[in-house]
Formats: structure tokens, C-alpha cells, sequence
């Protein structure tokens, strides 16, 4: 069949953020689920003070990380069966001509969940394994009695089994949907390029211009990774230096290793899927004889402002979200130093950014180049 | 005038090396139109592409005028493509999210050229400037591809089986245009093909078998797109 483990395993990008989510929720809503448990043996005010913020705390990271985490991973697993679809069309348009149902070629898109499902595995093995170290973070004061890390087979069930059975149906759907098309469609790859005729087709727009706004146009999804590849870096990179002050260095770690770790991976598929989908223009490009800068500007620099713009929203999120969770849910705990935007820091991790992001964007400028001109004839 | 001198070009590693150019030598007029004529696996599509400078030969030259483009670094390279050659592909590989007029521009943007449409004109698509290529039949859009080419107006134009995927009446018609535009510019013309027939068609003939020149002829009179057989 077509769809198998191998390309499963290629959806790593979607392990570690499935890894990621499930690290995080598995850390706080299991840490939440066992002092529950010794919720009557807090007696002070302080203590019950600190409890009430700890669980809310708890309810809120795993909401929003698990919740960012998650819609991202289902947009990158559409995008990824869709990209299958896309790249696949021939061997799959031959398929449906000899017989088989969209139904029946979609089934075996459930190998996708696979992914998921490592990725899960492996965050809330990692989860277990720092716990020990989170719990005794947690209670550093010492406002409630020592708590013992258990295990909640519900739990277990709601990071892991859940997520990987929800993602494997997910992409049968979305595959099913995608297939939804005439034979001859598939064979030809005609539904690649959907035509929309925009107002700016008809406007009077230089070509290289128009590449780059129709380069972006056609790939809105990868617009959105990139975005959200700056938003990570800003946002958990910021907020894990304000960390370092208002909770401890060690979670500080954790965060800026998740954020970064999101950030590359969703910057490199993005890009990676950029570059790789835009061979034969490059190719034909080079050909007619524009400079590897041209390629370069056309290709990718349409996506530069998403970029920046991800930056940006990270930049007030992480704000936004630490001062609430300062003034709101910490108010009645004493001993929690104030929050006040950090302009010193926040110029640092643009300087950063920037660096990095144009590094990057440079290292690709060098994989353009190497695209050799002549594989476009060899089709 | 294009010299070409004893170019040898091979594929593989030491162990499986498959020599497809064996020692070709050509002199090619300005102006001229040239057709390659092979049998598959002759040659003629690498000679096609070592004379445009699309990849280098292993050994020999290729000359215009006084400057020879297998010394050329990979940027000037670029910037001899762009100052003199144009290219039309059997397969035509048009831009997919992109008009016909945004195609067409492609060439024209390179040198300037402001007047982009009138070659839109020129091969009969005003009417389909507008148009996406996957809205196009085949012979429209390699009529596209020659627009495009010729929106730069290069001084060499290189063909690689221009009508190959084209029928025989949608084939008469594109090289109908493509000669047209040829007399009308003057540019030089190569291109590659295995139908004996469209060689009618040329000035001079390259015959070329197992990566080595055959024979090379001048036609005595010259036929157009609906005179030859098919």
C-alpha cells in the first residue's frame, strides 16, 4: 500500500510536539490530581492560598501550552496529509482507477497517529521521570505535606491513548476529504494549484514580487508555522528569563528548551517544505538566469514579515500572560516579586532572533544554491 | 557564431561511466536554425544543454563570439543566460500559480521589457493572458513557454522537443509561431528533435548518433510547419 510506517516516522516534527504537550500537561495536571488528594490536610491560609493558585496555575499552562501545542500539531498533521496527497497523487490517482475507495486508501492514513502516539509516549515517560524534581519545586516553602508522584491510568489515557486514536481518525478523515476527487484530477495533480483568481493576478506587479506574494499565498499554512515558529522563540524565550525570578532556573530550562526546541522544528519544516516545493521554479529561475538572490527573495522572503509578526504577538503574549498570572492568580501568595515588562531583556532576544532567523534563512539561501538546474529536465 | 569544439561529456562514476558526448565539434552561424536530430539516447538533448551552458562538458569548448562559456564562473554563467539565452521545453514547465501574463513576465522582467504583451499577442493567447496554465490546453501553453522565451529577447533560442507532447495539428501551429517570431527577431535557433521531418524546416541539419556527430547538411530549400509530413 502506499501510505506506510516509514512515512509515519516521517512526522517527527509532529512526535516532538506531541512529545512537548504532553510533557507539560502530564507534569501539572498530574501534580494537580495529586494534591487534590491532600487538599483537606492544608490547614494554613497561606497554604491554601498557595494550593488554590498552584491548581489554577496547573489548569492554565496545561490549557494553553497543551492547547497551543496541540491545534499546532493537528494543523502540521493536515498539512502533512496533505502534502502526502499532494506529492503522492499519481500513485494514489492509479489506486482509485483500479478501484479502491477514497475510504478505503484513507484507512491506512492511520499510521499518521502512530507519530502521535511515540511522541506521547515519550513526553510522559520524560514527565515521570523529571516529577521527583518538579514536585519538590512546587513546594519549596514547604506549605503542604511531601507528595509522592502516582500514576493515573486516566491520565495516561487522556496524554496518550486519546490524542494518537483522535489523530489517526483525524487524518483518515482528512484524507478521505482530500480524496474526494475526480481520478483523472489525482493523476495529473491538478488540485495542487486551485485556481483563485486574485485582484492582484490582474494588477500590473513586477514578477518577482508577485512570486513572492503567490509563494506565501499557496502555502498559507507554512505562513502560519513560521509565524509560530518566532512566536515560540519570543514568547517562551522571554518568559523563561522573567522564570528565573519568579519561579525557578530549572523551569526556566525546561521552558526555553521547549520553546526552542518548537521553534527550529517548525521553522526547518516550514522552510524545508518551501524550498522543496518550489524546485522547478527555482530550477527554471536559474535557467532564464536569475541570480540566486532573486530565487532567495522570491521563495523565502515572502515569509519574513510572518516572521517578525510572530515575534511581536510572542512578545505580548508572554507579557500578558505573566503579568495575569502575577497580579491575578498569584495575588493572595506572599513572597511573589512584582512583574514589570522587560524592555533590556526583550531587545536582547530581538538582537537574537534575528540573528538566528537570518542564519537560518542564510543556510537556505546555500541549499538554493546547491538545487542543481538540471533537475528540472530530468522529470 | 557559436564555436564548439571537440566536447566530450559523460555520466556516472569511474566503474559505470557512460560517455554521451564523444568529441563533437560544430560551428553554428549567427542567425542560423539549427536542427539536432538524434535518436533517443544520441546525445542531441546533452549537446543541447552543454551549448546553453546548462551544465559544463567534461572536456572541449563552446565559444560565442569571443567568450568561452565553459571557463565561466556559475555567476556569470547566470548573467550570460540572462543576456543571451532563451529556452522552450517539451514539457513546457510554466509557473502553475501564475497567469500567463506572470509567466510571460518571468523572461520580460529579466531585461526590462515593458512590452511583455505584445509577445502574448504575437502567439495568438491575448485573449488568455489572464488564464492559469492548468486552464490551457497543451499547444496553448507551450505557446506560453515561447512567449516567455522570447520576452527576453535572447540572441540564442534552445529548443528540447518543443512539440513532443503536442498533437499534429497543435504541433504545426506552435512551430509555425516559433519560425515566424525567428524570421521576424533573427535570433539564433537550436533545436533538438527526433522527427525527421521538422529537420525540413531547418537551415542546417545535425545528425547525431551514439555522442557523435553523423552528418551535418544545409537544406537546399526549406519547408514550413504545414509543408512537412508528420
Amino acid at each position: 500500500m502506499v501510505v506506510g510506517m516509514k512515512d509515519a516516522a516521517k512526522l517527527v516534527s509532529i512526535s516532538m510536539i506531541a512529545g512537548c504537550a504532553v510533557f507539560v500537561c502530564t507534569l501539572f495536571l498530574n501534580y494537580n490530581m495529586d494534591i487534590a488528594s491532600m487538599k483537606d490536610e492544608v490547614t494554613t491560609e497561606v497554604g491554601m492560598a498557595m494550593y488554590q493558585a498552584q491548581v489554577l496555575t496547573g489548569k492554565v499552562t496545561a490549557l494553553v501550552s497543551g492547547g497551543c501545542l496541540a491545534v499546532t500539531s493537528v494543523i502540521m498533521l493536515l498539512f502533512y496529509v496533505k502534502n502526502y496527497i499532494d506529492t503522492h497523487g499519481r500513485e494514489l490517482g492509479i489506486l482509485k482507477a483500479l478501484g479502491y475507495s477514497g475510504l478505503k486508501i484513507a484507512k491506512h492514513f492511520w499510521v499518521f497517529g502512530l507519530s502521535v502516539f511515540a511522541g506521547c509516549v515519550l513526553g510522559y515517560t520524560l514527565a515521570f521521570l523529571y516529577m521527583p524534581s518538579f514536585y519538590k519545586l512546587q513546594n519549596t516553602d514547604h506549605l503542604f505535606p511531601e507528595i509522592e508522584a502516582r500514576f493515573h491510568p486516566l491520565l495516561a489515557f487522556l496524554l496518550i491513548g486519546a490524542p494518537a486514536m483522535a489523530f489517526s481518525v483525524l487524518a483518515i478523515i482528512y484524507a478521505c476529504l482530500r480524496l474526494k476527487c475526480p481520478v483523472l484530477d489525482l493523476l495529473k495533480e491538478k488540485y495542487v494549484y486551485k485556481i483563485k483568481v486574485s485582484k492582484r493576478a490582474t494588477k500590473d506587479i513586477p514578477f518577482l514580487k508577485n512570486l513572492a506574494g503567490s509563494t506565501v499565498r499557496e502555502r498559507k499554512t507554512l505562513a502560519f508555522f513560521t509565524a509560530f515558529s518566532a512566536f515560540c522563540f519570543s514568547a517562551m524565550t522571554q518568559m523563561s528569563m522573567s522564570m528565573k525570578d519568579l519561579s525557578s532556573e530549572t523551569m526556566a530550562v525546561m521552558m526555553i528548551t521547549i520553546g526552542l526546541l518548537l521553534a527550529f522544528i517548525t521553522l526547518f519544516l516550514s522552510l524545508s517544505s518551501v524550498v522543496k516545493g518550489n524546485t522547478k521554479t527555482i530550477a527554471m529561475m536559474r535557467i532564464f538566469g536569475y541570480k540566486y538572490s532573486d530565487c532567495f527573495k522570491a521563495v523565502l522572503g515572502g515569509y519574513r514579515p510572518f516572521s517578525y509578526m510572530g515575534f511581536v504577538i510572542g512578545t505580548v503574549y508572554q507579557y500578558t500572560l505573566l503579568k495575569i498570572a502575577v497580579e491575578v492568580v498569584f495575588a493572595d501568595v506572599d513572597n511573589i516579586p512584582e512583574y514589570h515588562f522587560d524592555l533590556k531583556m526583550c531587545a536582547v532576544t530581538v538582537v537574537l532572533f534575528v540573528l538566528t532567523y537570518e542564519m537560518v534563512m542564510y543556510g537556505y539561501a546555500q541549499r538554493i544554491k546547491r538545487l542543481p538546474i538540471k533537475s528540472v529536465m530530468l522529470e | 557564431m557559436i564555436i564548439i569544439s571537440d566536447v566530450v561529456k559523460s555520466y556516472g562514476n569511474a566503474g559505470n561511466k557512460n560517455q554521451v558526448l564523444r568529441g563533437i565539434s560544430l560551428r553554428i552561424a549567427d542567425g542560423d536554425f539549427v536542427v539536432i536530430l538524434g535518436a533517443s539516447g544520441s546525445g542531441k538533448s546533452t549537446l543541447l544543454n552543454v551549448i546553453s551552458g546548462l551544465e559544463p562538458p567534461d572536456k572541449g569548448s563552446v565559444v560565442y563570439g569571443t567568450s568561452d562559456i565553459t571557463k565561466l564562473s556559475d555567476e556569470k554563467l547566470t548573467q550570460f543566460r540572462k543576456d543571451n539565452i532563451g529556452f522552450i521545453f517539451q514539457q513546457y514547465y510554466l509557473l502553475p500559480n501564475m497567469t500567463v501574463e506572470k509567466n510571460v513576465r518571468m523572461g520580460a522582467d529579466l531585461i526590462g521589457n515593458r512590452e511583455y504583451r505584445k509577445m502574448i499577442n504575437a502567439v495568438g493567447l491575448a485573449d488568455k493572458a489572464g488564464k492559469y496554465p492548468s486552464e490551457l490546453s497543451g499547444g496553448e501553453q507551450q505557446r506560453v513557454s515561447v512567449a516567455r522565451a522570447l520576452a527576453k529577447k535572447p540572441k540564442a533560442l534552445f529548443l528540447d522537443e518543443p512539440i513532443g507532447a503536442l498533437d499534429e495539428q497543435t504541433g504545426r501551429q506552435v512551430l509555425d509561431y516559433i519560425c515566424g517570431l525567428h524570421k521576424e527577431a533573427g535570433f539564433t535557433m537550436v533545436m533538438v528533435t527526433h522527427n525527421q521531418n521538422i529537420a525540413e524546416m531547418a537551415n542546417t541539419v545535425v545528425k547525431m548518433n551514439s555522442g557523435k556527430v553523423s552528418e551535418v547538411y544545409t537544406n537546399k530549400t526549406r519547408k514550413n510547419a504545414y509543408e512537412i509530413g508528420w
